[in-house]
């Protein structure tokens, strides 16, 4: 529920619970009210009433005392003069409005009457003792005549003793009903009792009004004195005694929902004033989540959420400071102030993005032998070198500051072209800014930058991709050691199927599809078989037989390669043996990585498999590239001493291409060198190649060592290497590396050299077995 | 207050007249009450059978005192004057309705100047128009033997020898008392004599008639 439905439904419902409670409170009051006020009106009503009974007896007793005492009464009496008697009642009545006036003799005849039809001579209707009740004289009593109810007084007549009565009474009427329900507020109904039933005299209750159930009534006994019995009913209707109570409920309850209903309205507003500012704020801080930090906040209120919205206004200037701060480290390259890789990747799909067809060049630059620079001139110069560079490439006009540092000594840059046809001489155009030397400490430096570049096109569509094509056809042209190379998509290996090439591998040492082809070395000058260079391929289930370029480098890269040697070792070995056993041995050169050298065990694998398949050590040839010393050369050369020492030959690959100086050279266990295939290319093509190849034989030799030469292709060539004195050629002039069968096939009936030698049983621990158990 | 209170000059003519009378005896009714209580102020009357002596004028004397008349009760023979003195400081009116003798006297403080006489024998019943409960019994008989019982009960009086009706009267008796006939001789008399009275009856007893 939203905070300000809550906030207003709360308020209500206490508010309603309030209303309620003091409305039932109210309304129970008011009932109790009702009916105590009701009880206490009968109170008062029998209290008024039996006040207007005695106010009766006094007026009645005074009025009768009065005729009593008067002289010419008491002589009317006397005389028995009934007339004048009979005024004298009428006036005396008239004065206090008696209804009757009744002279009686002292045993109760009457005398004379006014106002009731009585004749004289007749008994009164109340005996002396029913007129006189207890206190005697003038005492009040009610008689019942001829329906109508009087309460009367009698008073004696003295002359001086007791010679007479007078009986004044006034009627209990309707009039005299009407006039104490004036005063009450009650009903009044005054009842006889005739002959065991109660008969209603008078009485002021309306007609049929009221409930039975809904009057409370208060019965007054009346008759202890009289010739009849009378009783007076005083009696009040709840439901007329409530109707106030009642009206003034309902304007309680008006009052109550006009209260709700304002209270409501109000709740409402307060609490949209609440919320409001507070969906303001919300949307704010989702703004500012968002990264929008110029968002505005209205810090005018003076409440609580004015001091939030202040409050927030600071954070959201202090978020945006320190994110700006974060965005730099993370997108900047902290030494030469130029973008990061991902800054750059984020500008370059930026600029991908809003390209519009344009063609966008990308290059990724290596500064050559810079850690020659780090490790000679120290970090400092190093530092100094590549903030210049920086800043030369972020001063290329087309480049635009589009330049970012990727790692140690590389760069990249792209720029939007005119077109494609562009691209290399922008290419040459980053060259040239870099070309100048470098002036560090007033010390020039020469620097040479290599170059890959890379068109983005609708392939390569995303930033990554052209970043890779770039590095792509960077790898290229140091391959090529040239200074630039643009990509084309010859370049690409077959990378995607990378991520699946380690299983298949895997699969393909398991499934055995794995083969060994074989290339015959001749010697040179006499033509004759002197061995062969075992080379992998892999007849791929479903791409074919794939060359060593295919999953070799892979293969290095992931360490799968020790796996792919041990096999190759293992099988050439075995087939090195059975050559041998079948009396036609010929030697076989295996080729061995650096990260095999870096197997501590390299040799007791070696030794063990020679023992185990029974093949002479000097028919295995190990062939080694320079790259394998790189790393540790302490430790490669340990290694290399104690593969020799197992008899079997050394041979280093690729010779003369590597950094590896004459001096490793002599103090390695090497027994043979194998010339680059580029000498021996150059040799065929380029006349001035042949003092550099003729040298490096006579270096090798100069060692003591055999000198190979490969890629032989033409007759020219080998005939060249064969004056030079080279020991032995490999190459398609002789043979293409073949399957075994047409290898053994094109070996029948050629001449091969000689040799002569045993197997020898290294005393080793038996770790073929575990060849196969150690599988990454 | 109850004691009788003749005008002494009227009891010494009285006593004479009685001393002169030498035969005959001293009577002496003693009244009580049925529970024996000595019952005064009744009236005692006898009636000669043998022929009453002459009437003569006797005069009375019935006084108010501090709002009564003094004495209450009375007994004259018929033909007596009787004369209201006021010796209050207040006015009194003294009237009668009773038939025996109506009469009225104007308002008056001291002593009026005439006297009433009473000449039918009955009760006469006086009152003060002003003063309610000033009432007074002035019985008058035909017979100059009455006496009226002191606080004792008791009535003395000397009769000559003869026949005579006795009749009793008290304000509050129930009942008349019977009459009954005495002979007088020279010996003494003692006649006792018992009424009922109730004393809160607002009644007066029937005259002796």
């Amino acid at each position: 529920m939203a905070l300000r439905t809550r906030i207003a439904v709360t308020f209500l419902l206490l508010l309603a619970a309030v209303l309620a409670a003091a409305l039932g409170a109210v309304s129970a009051t008011n009932r109790a009210n009702a009916e105590r006020e009701v009880q206490r009106q009968l109170d008062v009503g029998v209290s008024v009433f039996s006040r207007l009974l005695e106010s009766n007896r006094r007026q009645l007793t005074q009025a009768a005392q009065a005729v009593a005492a008067d002289y010419g009464f008491r002589e009317a009496v006397a005389t028995r003069d009934t007339d004048t008697l009979v005024s004298v009642l009428e006036n005396s009545g008239q004065r206090i409005g008696a209804a009757m006036v009744v002279l009686t003799s002292l045993n109760g005849d009457v005398i004379a009457t006014s106002g009731l039809h009585i004749k004289a001579g007749t008994p009164f209707p109340l005996s002396a003792e029913q007129r006189s009740g207890m206190t005697g004289d003038n005492a009040t009593s009610l008689m019942v005549d001829n329906g109508r109810i009087y309460q009367l007084v009698t008073v004696s007549v003295r002359s001086p003793l007791p010679v007479a009565w007078i009986a004044m009474g006034f009627e209990l009427d309707e009039k005299a009903a009407r006039e104490l329900a004036g005063i009450t507020g009650l009903a009044v109904t005054l009842s006889v009792n005739s002959g065991g039933h109660w008969t209603d005299v008078v009485s002021t209750v309306p007609a049929g009004g009221g409930r039975q159930s809904d009057i409370v009534t208060r019965r007054i006994e009346m008759s202890r004195w009289g010739n009849a019995e009378v009783v007076a009913v005083l009696s009040r209707s709840l439901a007329d005694a409530r109707a106030p109570f009642e009206r003034l409920t309902k304007v309680l309850y008006l009052i109550a929902a006009i209260s709700l209903l304002a209270s409501a309205l109000a709740a409402f507003w307060l609490a949209r004033n609440i919320t409001r500012p507070l969906q303001d704020l919300t949307q704010a801080v989702d703004q500012i989540r968002g990264g929008a930090y110029d968002v505005t906040l209205n810090v005018e209120r003076r409440d609580e959420l004015g001091v939030l919205a202040e409050g927030l206004q600071l954070m959201q200037t202090a978020v945006q400071s320190r994110d700006q701060s974060i965005r730099r480290l993370a997108y900047e390259d902290s030494l030469t102030g130029v973008m990061n890789r991902t800054a750059f990747g984020a500008a370059l799909s930026q600029a991908l993005a809003t390209a519009d067809g344009a063609p966008i060049a990308v290059a990724v630059i290596n500064l050559d032998r810079f850690r020659r620079i780090n490790e000679h001139l120290g970090y400092s110069v190093g530092d100094a070198v590549l903030t210049k560079m920086a800043a030369r490439l972020a001063a290329v006009p087309s480049v635009n500051s589009a330049v970012a540092r990727l790692a140690a000594d590389q760069f990249a840059a792209f720029a939007r072209l005119q077109g494609a046809q562009y691209l290399q001489a922008w290419g040459t155009s980053l060259i040239m800014a870099l070309a100048d030397p470098v002036f560090v400490e007033a010390q020039p430096i020469d620097i040479t930058a290599t170059l890959g570049l890379a068109l983005a096109t609708e392939d390569t569509a995303s930033a990554d991709e052209v970043m890779r094509c770039a590095d792509l056809a960077l790898e290229h042209a140091r391959r090529e050691k040239r200074p630039l190379a643009i990509y084309e998509e010859a370049l690409k290996p077959a990378a995607r199927d990378q991520l699946s090439l380690l299983g298949e591998l895997r699969r393909a040492v398991e499934n055995d599809e794995l083969r060994l082809f074989f290339q015959p070395k001749m010697e040179l000058k006499s033509g004759r078989v002197a061995g062969a260079e075992v080379l992998l391929r892999w007849q791929h289930p479903t791409r074919g037989l794939l060359y060593p370029v295919d999953f070799i480098p892979f293969a290095e890269k992931t360490g799968f390669i020790r796996r792919l040697t041990r096999w190759t070792l293992d099988h050439a070995i075995a087939q090195g043996a059975r050559w041998q056993s079948q009396g036609q041995a010929l030697g076989l050169a295996v080729n061995i990585s650096a990260d095999d050298i870096a197997d501590l065990r390299l040799d007791s694998r070696i030794a063990s498999l020679l023992t185990r398949h029974q093949l002479p050590p000097q028919l295995l040839t190990v062939e080694i590239t320079e790259s394998g010393f790189i790393e540790d050369p302490t430790r490669a050369l340990r290694m290399l001493d104690a593969i020799s020492a197992l008899g079997v030959c050394l041979s280093i690959d690729d010779f003369g291409t590597g950094y590896s100086s004459l001096s490793h050279l002599a103090s390695m266990p090497v027994d043979e060198v194998k010339i680059d295939r580029s000498f021996v290319q150059g040799l065929e093509s380029d006349p001035e190649f042949a003092p550099v190849v003729r040298s490096a034989i006579d270096m090798g030799h100069g060692l003591g060592l055999k000198v190979v030469a490969e890629g032989i292709e033409t007759e020219a060539a080998a005939a060249r290497l064969r004056e030079f004195g080279c020991d032995i050629g490999q190459g398609y002039l002789y043979a293409k590396p073949m399957p075994l069968a047409v290898f053994e096939t094109w070996l029948a009936g050629r001449e091969r050299v000689p040799v002569i030698a045993v197997p020898v049983d290294f005393q080793t621990e038996d770790l073929t077995d575990t060849v196969t158990l150690a599988l990454y | 207050m109850n004691t009788p209170h003749f005008h002494r000059p009227l009891a010494a003519l009285l006593l004479g007249l009685l001393g002169a009378q030498a035969t005959g005896g001293a009577v002496t009714v003693n009244v009580t009450t049925r529970t024996g209580a000595a019952a005064g102020d009744a009236v005692v009357v006898f009636y000669p059978l043998d022929g009453a002596p002459a009437a003569t004028r006797d005069t009375a004397v019935i006084d108010q005192i501090n709002k009564n008349f003094v004495p209450r009760v009375s007994v004259v023979r018929t033909g007596t004057a009787i004369t209201f003195p006021n010796s209050d400081r207040i006015r009194h009116q003294v009237y009668s309705f009773s038939p025996a003798k109506t009469f009225s006297l104007k308002l008056y403080a001291g002593s009026p100047k005439t006297a009433v006489t009473f000449d039918q024998p009955g009760l006469v019943v006086l009152g003060c128009n002003i003063h309610d409960n000033m009432i007074a019994f002035v019985g008058v008989v035909d017979s100059p033997y009455f006496a009226k019982t002191t606080d004792t009960g008791a009535a003395s009086l000397n009769l000559p020898s003869g026949r005579y009706r006795l009749r009793a009267w008290h304000p509050n008796a129930v009942a008349a008392l019977p009459s009954r006939e005495i002979t007088i001789a020279s010996a003494p008399l003692n006649i006792p004599l018992t009424i009922d009275v109730d004393g809160t009856s607002t009644a007066v007893a029937a005259w002796l008639e």
